[in-house]
């Protein structure tokens, strides 16, 4: 056994030094809601702040039973699933034209389709609403979904994905009379399933954290959204912190756990976001 | 020719089934938003039952005279310039601190330094309503020991939009560490090497190596910070709404405030248009010095 040079020793707990206290002004919310959130109510202020000593889970059935949370929890998965399915499927048929067909224009209709990405929703907010409240669509289903359906950042993702495929495999499926269909689902797409999964994972975090939109067209009760819900179970339970933040951990579950569990594609998609 | 027809023809007919459906969708919730949006802010409509007039510019020389406007950009811009550069700074050094290969548990590091990111608006926007509450938040009930009387963070003019870019910074932070993190396993190990060669010490080789490698990764990161921080909206909905006075009314919470509780869409329309001119200048300006490759490899 070779011994460790202490330098190398000191190295590590020199650095382990620094980045300690920044790594705790970074987890210290999450300490201290966990923590909030078992305790008793109206103990909130009292020590300890960060290490859960009392496990009072009734907070938790108190946030639960105080807003339909579950129904909340229903349409926001209901709506997720929609719009991941759409974009995956309305995704892949574009990033197809994208990645293997050539014509006249082809690349300035991409481009188009990229620039979709430049537009902040503020600018298009109220014509999409107006849009909205025309169609009868305000506070359903169909206001939350269909102007999710498709996403630029998903096409770019696939398209990314599709060009890396040698041509020989579409060239081939194409001679043995393969219709561009069939090609496109049962050759190119088993191939890119990372990207595939990297885009739903997108997704299904926007249509979680999603509030601004779901805030203006359906804030109905039976039709709310996870964050929607959260914010009108705060304005009824002004000061009951425990109870808030229960709402907050049971909100904050399913996105910390895709992204431990998702991580890699989580973070592949990121750096396309900026990286060459 | 014969023979090409048919195949011609079912590949015009590829196109169409497969763009067909996406280009709809696009042009119904995109680009007709985007155009009507331009059109409506030449209008003025404040009244759901009337029908807009046509008053050209009206809206727009209304709202580079009215100082809510004005200031609502100014905070919006502080807002904005702090958690970007504050997110960058500490992002780059948190980035380096992270590749350092003698730190232990490295993976674990970035995913605790990144969970801020996933984590939705609205949650933490109500954690740190706790948090910084005056009399029983946590931040108080420890500053009390070390001053005597903490500010009073989202109620208090002058701390309540630092308090909101704190939680800015605390959500962007994954982000810029995880974009150097993937620029800094870009560099050669040989210019490390090289630079120790000619004696730089760990100092030095961070400031005459690193640093510039990272200058294209920081445009970037600048440019698109900019983008994300200039469109804040949850955050102050729910913390402060916009308040206290207007302390904290960024453009977008006056949009919505303007447009959809006064139904001022006409005057909403050409604040659209006004964001939109600003997110499209740099988006440009980040065209221009990363290219349009950092979207994607177009041309």
């Amino acid at each position: 056994m070779k011994k460790m040079p202490n330098s190398k020793i000191l190295n590590k707990v020199f650095l382990i030094l620094i980045i300690l206290p920044m790594v705790f002004l970074m987890v210290m919310p999450y300490m201290w809601m966990i923590t909030a959130s078992l305790k008793e109510r109206g103990h909130v202020s009292e020590p300890p702040y960060l290490i859960p000593t009392t496990f009072d889970f009734s907070n938790y059935s108190k946030a639960w039973n105080g807003a339909p949370f579950g129904q909340y929890l229903t349409n926001t998965i209901f709506v997720a699933i929609a719009v991941v399915f759409s974009r995956i499927f309305f995704g892949s048929l574009a990033a197809y034209i994208f990645a293997f067909m050539d014509f006249k224009g082809r690349d300035l209709v991409y481009f188009i389709y990229l620039s979709t990405m430049m537009i902040p929703f503020y600018a298009i907010v109220i014509p999409l609403y107006l849009l909205i409240n025309d169609l009868n669509w305000l506070n359903s289903y169909q206001a939350l979904i269909f102007p999710r359906m498709v996403d630029a950042f998903a096409i770019m993702l696939l398209r990314q994905a599709f060009i890396s495929i040698p041509r020989e495999y579409i060239d081939a499926a194409s001679m043995d009379g393969s219709s561009h269909w069939h090609t496109l689902w049962k050759v190119v797409f088993p191939m890119c399933l990372p990207s595939v999964i990297t885009s739903a994972v997108f997704s299904f975090l926007f249509i979680w954290n999603d509030f601004f939109w779901p805030f203006l067209v359906a804030n109905e009760s039976n039709l709310r959204l996870i964050q929607t819900g959260l914010q009108a179970f705060t304005g009824r339970y002004l000061t009951e912190w425990t109870y808030w933040m229960a709402g907050t951990v049971i909100a904050s579950i399913p996105p910390v756990l895709i992204f431990v569990f998702a991580q890699k594609y989580y973070i592949s998609g990121l750096s396309r976001t900026g990286l060459k | 020719m014969m023979i090409k027809s048919p195949k011609v023809r079912s590949t015009t007919f590829t196109y169409i089934l497969f763009l067909l459906p996406s280009f709809l969708l696009l042009c119904i919730f995109v680009f007709y938003p985007i155009i009507e949006a331009f059109r409506l802010s030449l209008f003025e409509w404040n009244n759901p039952s009337r029908a807009p007039v046509f008053i050209g510019l009206e809206n727009y020389s209304n709202l580079f005279a009215d100082g809510r406007f004005l200031n609502s950009l100014k905070v919006t811009l502080i807002y904005t310039v702090g958690v970007t550069s504050v997110s960058i700074l500490c992002g780059l050094v948190i980035a380096n601190l992270l590749n350092n290969k003698n730190l232990p548990f490295r993976n674990f590091f970035r995913g605790l330094f990144f969970l801020p990111t996933v984590t939705p608006t609205v949650v933490a926007s109500m954690v740190w309503i706790i948090l910084f509450n005056p009399s029983y938040g946590f931040v108080n009930t420890i500053l009390r020991n070390i001053i005597a009387s903490p500010p009073n963070w989202f109620s208090d003019p002058k701390w309540a939009l630092p308090t909101i870019m704190l939680l800015g910074i605390w959500r962007r932070l994954g982000f810029t560490i995880v974009i150097y993190l993937a620029a800094l396993q870009n560099i050669p190990r040989e210019y490390y090497e090289i630079s120790k060669i000619d004696g730089a010490n760990a100092m030095q080789s961070f400031r005459y190596v690193t640093v510039p490698q990272m200058i294209p990764t920081t445009l970037m990161l600048t440019t698109l910070g900019f983008i994300d921080s200039f469109l804040v909206f949850d955050q102050v909905l729910i913390t402060t709404r916009g308040g206290p006075g207007s302390t904290t009314e960024v453009v977008s919470l006056f949009l919505y405030t303007d447009a959809f509780t006064l139904f001022k869409m006409g005057k909403g329309a050409a604040i659209s248009v006004v964001i939109f001119l600003i997110i499209s200048v740099i988006t440009l300006i980040q065209w221009r010095l990363v290219g349009f490759g950092s979207y994607e490899d177009v041309a």
